[in-house]
């Protein structure tokens, strides 16, 4: 769990090391235990890394890290859980290892397998391995995008890194805002993948890989599709009683999510997913649950109660406004692109790191996984029936029932309609042009061909990519906490497709907690920003709209 | 001790329900058995002295139904219902046997009834516990195998003419081909086979009504030339057609337990299983062979080329847990635990 960096002067003489130390230095907070940087004889490749030790804490796991053979060297942030089992399968093998990290792992599993590898690897990823052999690079990112990787390519060197913000320091690139980035902000709250608020800066997409040599980029290719997933799912059997199979298939992906050699911790909300996720986990390590509570709104007692049966070991943390402008500044600064998020998990990551703890559980992506949302029914209605929609008032009272008879009738659209936070005609002038609801339509590829796999597949890679997983990225990094996130996982996925498709009934979660926190209206990880800031009343409940103004601002 | 046994099938029948009604009543030679079966498929053959076979209970539905009444006036000590779908025939709190996907989904029936519930596997266990909440005793007795009725084997020349296996390796699943459940992995393994080396061909043994589809997509995938399907096959041929076998892989979803393994394994073939169902445990866990997630293709693909690369045959180590002696000690333990539980 890292900040990485690679440049490659693919098309030019050297990279400036000089560069390379800043991108790195920029990302000590992603990792204090350790760093480095290495550049090539010739100059022409430099990585660079910054470690959050978790796996194999000697300094046997520092980056970046060579091979036994010494022909291949990674930088790698994030983690791999399935990594005991492919390292016992690599050494049947004959591979040789000399620590035991994941990171070595994925070394000696590139050299079997190559690019084939990725659809291997059960965890959160972004690396990049340059191999001496054959002189090229390979650039990979996990199937969700939990894990974030950038890049800029400006036709003569390819820049990687964890942040779009240690990009920029490293003070070659161009620091111009992209308009489409930014339209993307105003319209959804965070800025839509590929973009970033940077002309120069991409995000790799997530499920892809490329390769770079002295030739330059490869074309992206894909390893891993959510929209895939579903379509290959739809005729599959469902074998076993779905809320069974449900919480036998969760029950193993925590288990995989608790490898580690420092002790773990759940960020624990008084929702469901999180308080089942604690409730499982408790079942099979010592547990720190960690609840945020603020004057002006609580779920902490409700959470301290079911901590207490469970025996963890529980922290209650209060915020304060004052607390909260305080670190406005701070958070502003970490903030690694604008979002009208985060501001959560900053507070309840401060408060695991406070505690001594490094890994942390997040029930992030329960929703996503198990149709928690109302979009899963709003979403399909106002896709296929946009006159019925209107008239069942389906929106009737919302800011945005203007825009129906622009963007219902298509499930990009419709999901624009359900996500939105600003329309088109409202945003700034000078900001750029971006069709979102054809940009949402594009995630859609190949078509899922069901409703919920459709509004599943725009939800896991829109809202919860662009918002809740970059949020959690940046905010608990910024206080040196890995998000470990068991319901978001490929693995899961295709295990549960078939009868997520066929099943209405998802509450397997919810059923093995107690009444008190069943029923209960749905809440999340909430801060009350409206009443911290003081932010003029702009026709929301929660005021984002302004809070997005005021975060734009810092980034402007 | 005195025994009632309903069967779907047990002596005349084949599959995996049909063999353990058999090795359960082999096991518990010390008590005087009598078997109600509901079908009868083939010749019934060495039917044990202590068994009382009483074949004419399989002549439809009513003769199974007077079989029963009239069973219900007998005393016995103890009453097993070998199927699920059986159990509201049952009487006298019954000794339920689920087997796999049977017991893994809601049923009517209620269980509160049964003095105890035994299933050939620990996940079969759970996943009826899982919905049924069922609360009595449980006991798990995984398949035994004959070790000594398999054993490594060279390729018998006239099946590998007959499948054209020359110069082959060759991975191996034997299973119906079921069209409603699609559940063996066959599909699965047809998926990743233009991402091994040409000279491996995939042999799907056993008989079903999926056949065409599978041969179609086959053919689809551009590999039919690397696919053979036996067929239905003689069981004198079994051991000899595991023999063929470089690889036994089954990337199932639905097997109870996977009683194939155990045979594979008795050959020597070096067996990849799933974590997803009752392989997990006729693999014990992955130390008799490799585990894969039948959903991902990238580590079928994975384990075929390890097991392939290694190119090993030997009986594994530790096979001896599935040996018949070892299924006989449970067997008799839990037939005294059961009957004490009333």
């Amino acid at each position: 769990m890292c900040g990485i960096t690679a440049l490659f002067a693919y098309d030019a003489p050297a990279i400036a090391r000089e560069e390379l130390q800043a991108i790195t230095d920029r990302m000590i907070p992603r990792g204090p235990d350790a760093g480095g940087t290495w550049v090539s004889p010739d100059g022409r490749v430099g990585l660079g890394s910054r470690r959050l030790a978790i796996i194999d804490l000697s300094a046997e796991g520092t980056q970046p890290m060579w091979d036994s053979a010494r022909e291949l060297v990674i930088v790698f942030n994030g983690e791999i859980y399935n990594y005991a089992e492919l390292r016992a399968s690599l050494q049947r093998n004959g591979a040789r290892f000399h620590s035991h990290t994941d990171t070595e792992v994925l070394l000696e599993l590139y050299r079997r397998d190559g690019d084939r590898m990725l659809g291997l690897l059960r965890g959160m990823y972004a690396f990049a391995i340059w191999d001496t052999r054959a002189r090229r690079m390979f650039v990979a990112r996990d199937p969700y995008g939990i894990k974030p990787l950038y890049f800029a390519d400006d036709g003569s060197t390819l820049r990687l890194a964890s942040e779009v913000k240690a990009l920029l320091a490293g003070g070659a690139i161009s620091k111009e805002i992209d308009p489409t980035g930014a339209a993307g902000f105003f319209l959804t709250g965070s800025v839509p993948e590929p973009f970033t608020i940077r002309k120069a800066v991409r995000a790799v997409a997530p499920g892809t890989y490329f390769w770079i040599d002295e030739n330059g980029r490869g074309p992206a290719r894909q390893h891993f599709s959510i929209a895939r997933t579903f379509r290959d799912a739809r005729e599959q059997a469902v074998l076993v009683e779905p809320a069974v199979m449900l919480r036998e298939r969760l029950e193993e992906s925590v288990r995989h999510h608790l490898v580690s050699d420092v002790p773990v911790g759940v960020f624990l909300s008084a929702g469901i997913d999180s308080s089942a996720l604690a409730k499982i986990a408790a079942k099979h390590a010592p547990l720190h649950t960690f609840t945020l509570d603020f004057a002006e709104f609580s779920e902490a007692p409700l959470a301290e109660r079911f901590a207490r049966e469970l025996g963890t070991e529980h922290r209650m943390r209060t915020v304060t406004r004052e607390e909260f402008l305080a670190d406005l500044p701070k958070i502003l600064e970490r903030m690694d692109q604008p979002t009208i998020d985060g501001v959560n998990t900053w507070f309840i990551s401060k408060a695991v790191h406070e505690a001594g703890i490094k890994v942390a559980l997040s029930g992030v992506g329960g929703d996503e996984l198990l149709g928690g949302y109302p979009s899963f029914t709003n979403v399909p209605r106002i896709a296929q029936f946009p006159l019925a929609a209107r008239a069942a008032g389906a929106l009737r009272r919302h800011p945005k029932a203007r825009l129906l008879g622009q963007y219902a009738g298509t499930y990009g659209g419709a999901y624009f309609l359900q996500r939105g936070l600003f329309a088109p005609d409202e945003l700034p002038p000078l900001l750029g042009d971006l069709n979102i609801a054809e940009h949402f339509e594009s995630v859609l590829a190949p078509d899922p061909e069901t409703a919920f796999g459709r509004v599943a597949t725009l939800e896991a890679s829109l809202y919860m990519r662009n918002q809740l997983l970059r949020d959690a990225d940046w905010a608990s990094m910024a206080h040196s906490v890995e998000v470990r996130t068991p319901l978001v996982d490929a693995y899961l996925l295709r295990q549960l497709a078939p009868l997520l498709l066929q099943t209405r009934d998802k509450s397997a979660l919810a059923s093995i907690l107690p009444d008190y926190l069943r029923d209960r209206p749905k809440s999340g990880f909430f801060v009350p920003m409206k009443e911290w800031m003081d932010l003029p009343d702009d026709g929301t409940s929660t005021r984002m709209r302004s809070w997005a103004k005021y975060v734009w601002e810092s980034f402007a | 001790m005195k025994i009632l046994l309903l069967a779907t099938d047990a002596y005349g029948g084949h599959g995996g329900i049909a063999l353990f009604n058999r090795e359960l009543c082999a096991a518990w030679s010390e008590h005087e058995i009598t078997l109600l079966p509901r079908v009868i498929r083939g010749p019934v053959e060495n039917v044990p002295p202590h068994v009382r076979f009483v074949a004419e209970a399989a002549h439809g539905k009513f003769a199974f139904l007077r079989a029963v009444g009239r069973a219900r006036r007998e005393k016995w000590d103890l009453v097993v219902c070998g199927h699920v779908n059986l159990l509201p025939l049952a009487f006298e709190h019954p000794l339920l046997v689920v087997h796999g996907v049977e017991a893994w989904k809601r049923r009517r029936t209620p269980l509160a009834p049964c003095r105890g519930i035994l299933s050939v596997s620990a996940v079969t266990r759970d996943r009826l516990v899982g919905w049924s909440r069922y609360g009595g005793p449980t006991y798990v007795l995984p398949n035994a195998v004959h070790l000594e009725q398999y054993g490594i084997r060279a390729k018998r020349q006239d099946l590998v003419d007959r499948y054209r296996l020359h110069g082959r390796r060759v991975l191996l699943t034997v299973g119906r081909l079921d069209s409603g459940e699609r559940s063996k992995g066959f599909d699965e393994m047809l998926e990743v086979m233009h991402e091994l080396p040409d000279d491996v061909v995939y042999m799907i043994a056993g008989g079903g009504n999926d056949f065409v589809r599978l041969q179609r997509k086959a053919h689809d995938l551009g590999i039919s030339h690397r696919v053979v399907f036996t067929g239905l096959f003689a069981e004198s041929d079994k051991p000899d057609l595991y023999n063929l076998a470089d690889a036994y892989v089954m990337p199932s979803r639905g097997e109870g337990f996977g009683f194939v393994f155990l045979e594979a394994m008795a050959c020597g073939v070096p067996v990849i299983g799933s974590k997803l169902d009752g392989g997990r445990e006729a693999l014990l866990d992955g130390k008799l062979g490799l585990l894969v997630d039948p959903t991902n293709p990238a580590e079928i693909r994975a384990a075929i080329r390890e097991t392939l690369q290694r190119g090993e045959r030997k009986v594994p180590e530790g096979l001896e847990y599935f040996s018949f002696d070892r299924f006989v000690e449970r067997a008799r333990a839990i037939g005294d635990a059961a009957v004490h539980e009333d």
